[in-house]
């Protein structure tokens, strides 16, 4: 009976007609026009362009999402351009208002350091010991503002949980696209302690910005500072601060990715990505193994570009709690084992309907957040080739 | 269906319509909650609440609280100066400024302002009470040793020797 219910299941997943595909793909098609082209916006041609060009692209991407079943391939093209256009626009934006990427002393005392989500954990205990944010940055006041961005990040992570990850964060792009170059990798052994990395960088990284009563990551140790603003080099303490910075950028976002093909700064480094993986516990949505169909192959384990599956996480069933809900894993199973999920239900009864779910909810809000970042990195281009 | 399932599938539901009221509402509601939150910028940065204006005629001179380091933080403790509107200060400022308000003057400032706004300013603070230290010279060498030109004011902060 159960071998029965196993070649049943076998059939060949998801892949849709392209009639039943656009009628799953108008509900996003509807959404991404009414965010991009909501009244009052884009004055400016090139705006327009940009928008267009946008809401095409989330919207054929979902299309094809659904098209063929798969998540991860689809998900890629949109989180790659995000990780190389928010630099582009933010940089261009940089450059405009303030003249450099560096952020001179003077925006720092005016308030007028843009806030991003990656300080929030650094910010929590000053904040609850002391009610002071250690951020040289305003409290509400513009979309660039401290509250600003926490909000967003309150209601992304109430929609997605860890699955900010994979589908809002502007920087992981560029190390996924790092790691999608190589057709294999050439170091393909990693330790599974590296994974506990990131929480010992979240926990020195908390107790430093505690001790030291600035933002410790933002102030050594961030890699995108490399392609974000820096801190102006007033003396030697920020030539060395800068030196790390470029130097953690080469190795996690560039060389790494290459040599593993895998998520490197995500995975061994990121703070933040520890402090998200909290979320995960409050999310409905998951990614399970199917023990009665998984052969334990391991492609899963290799697909999975974040170290969110290991063997024995396998064997109970789970990914770890570090998974972002990517869907690498899910498009690689050869058994169809890794499945969508949400919780409380039976396992791998309808996936594909705890897909769907997922992936509006989550693509609802990469349209309206990824997708505006985007926008803004094609009008920088558009200001540079029209 | 059991139980279970039936709230997993309304708490799916549930984030699918977050997922729709995000833009609408919930970013809108959750930066108000937090920006209501009786939080503040840290001083070493933001400079401290204004305590009282000394008008010099054409300019005035702002002196806010003095701002104290917290725990390790790798800056003195200061009081910060701002004179406002830049653009009415003469081309040199040299002023004596009572900073505790007991009617004796406690430093006397001195700096050159450029034409240029982006030009690099200069400062000279001779302390006339031993709680204030002196600067020869000063740039932006650190968050409580500066002069700043910054939107139409010129901000001094000035070291305090014992807090």
């Amino acid at each position: 009976m159960a071998s029965k219910a196993c070649t049943l299941r076998l059939a060949p997943a998801a892949t849709r007609g392209r009639l039943r595909s656009l009628l799953l793909t108008l509900p996003i098609a509807v959404w991404s026009l009414l965010m991009f082209f909501h009244p009052g916006t884009h004055t400016d041609p090139k705006s327009r362009i940009a928008a267009t060009l946008t809401a095409l692209f989330m919207t054929a991407l979902f299309f094809m999402m659904m098209r063929t079943g798969k998540t991860y391939r689809w998900r890629r093209w949109f989180f790659v351009s995000l990780g190389l256009l928010f630099p582009i626009g933010f940089i261009y934006n940089l450059v405009l208002v303030r003249g450099t990427m560096g952020i001179p002393v003077e925006e720092m005392i005016a308030g007028r350091t843009p806030f991003c989500f990656l300080p929030i954990p650094l910010l929590i205990l000053p904040a609850a010991l002391t009610r002071t944010l250690v951020f040289p940055g305003s409290i509400a006041a513009s979309s660039h503002g401290i509250a600003s961005m926490v909000g967003l990040w309150l209601a992304l992570t109430l929609v997605l949980g860890k699955g900010w990850c994979a589908y809002a964060c502007f920087f992981g792009g560029i190390e996924e696209g790092m790691a999608a170059i190589p057709k294999r990798a050439r170091i393909r052994k990693i330790d599974p302690r590296w994974r506990l990395l990131p929480w010992a960088v979240l926990l020195a990284m908390v107790l430093l910005s505690l001790a030291l009563f600035e933002p410790a990551y933002c102030m050594w140790l961030c890699p995108f500072k490399a392609v974000t603003e820096y801190i102006t080099a007033r003396n030697t303490i920020g030539l060395i601060q800068n030196g790390i910075f470029i130097l953690l950028f080469l190795a996690l976002v560039i060389v790494l990715p290459l040599a593993t093909k895998k998520r490197t700064q995500c995975s061994f480094f990121c703070p933040f990505g520890a402090f998200q993986s909290i979320f995960n516990k409050i999310s409905v949505f998951e990614v399970k193994i199917d023990r009665t169909r998984c052969k334990s192959c391991g492609v899963c384990q290799n697909a999975c570009p974040n170290l969110s599956l290991s063997k024995e996480s396998i064997a109970q069933g789970e990914t770890l709690l570090s998974c972002m809900k990517c869907g690498a894993c899910v498009d690689a199973c050869p058994q169809q084992a890794a499945v969508w999920h949400i919780k409380g239900t039976e396992l791998a009864w309808k996936p594909e309907r705890a897909r769907l779910m997922f992936l509006y909810a989550a693509w609802a809000v990469a349209v309206m957040f990824g997708g505006s970042i985007i926008a803004q990195g094609l009008v920088t281009i558009l200001h540079f080739i029209v | 269906m059991t139980m279970r399932a039936k709230l997993g599938y309304t708490a799916a539901a549930l984030t699918m319509l977050a997922a729709l009221l995000t833009p609408f509402l919930l970013i809108g509601s959750f930066a108000k909650g937090v920006a209501a939150l009786p939080l503040h910028v840290d001083e070493i940065y933001s400079g401290g609440p204004k305590l009282r204006t000394v008008p010099m005629g054409f300019y005035s001179i702002a002196i806010h609280r003095p701002v104290s380091p917290h725990w390790l933080q790798s800056e003195k403790a200061f009081v910060q100066l701002d004179w406002t509107p830049a653009s009415a200060l003469p081309r040199h400022v040299s002023d004596l400024v009572d900073v505790d308000g007991d009617g004796q003057p406690d430093l006397r400032v001195s700096f050159d302002v450029p034409d240029n706004p982006k030009a690099p300013l200069r400062v000279n603070v001779e302390a006339l009470n031993p709680r204030y230290e002196a600067m020869q010279n000063a740039g932006k060498d650190k968050f409580s040793r500066l002069i700043v030109r910054v939107d139409n004011g010129i901000l001094v902060r000035v070291p305090l020797v014992n807090p």
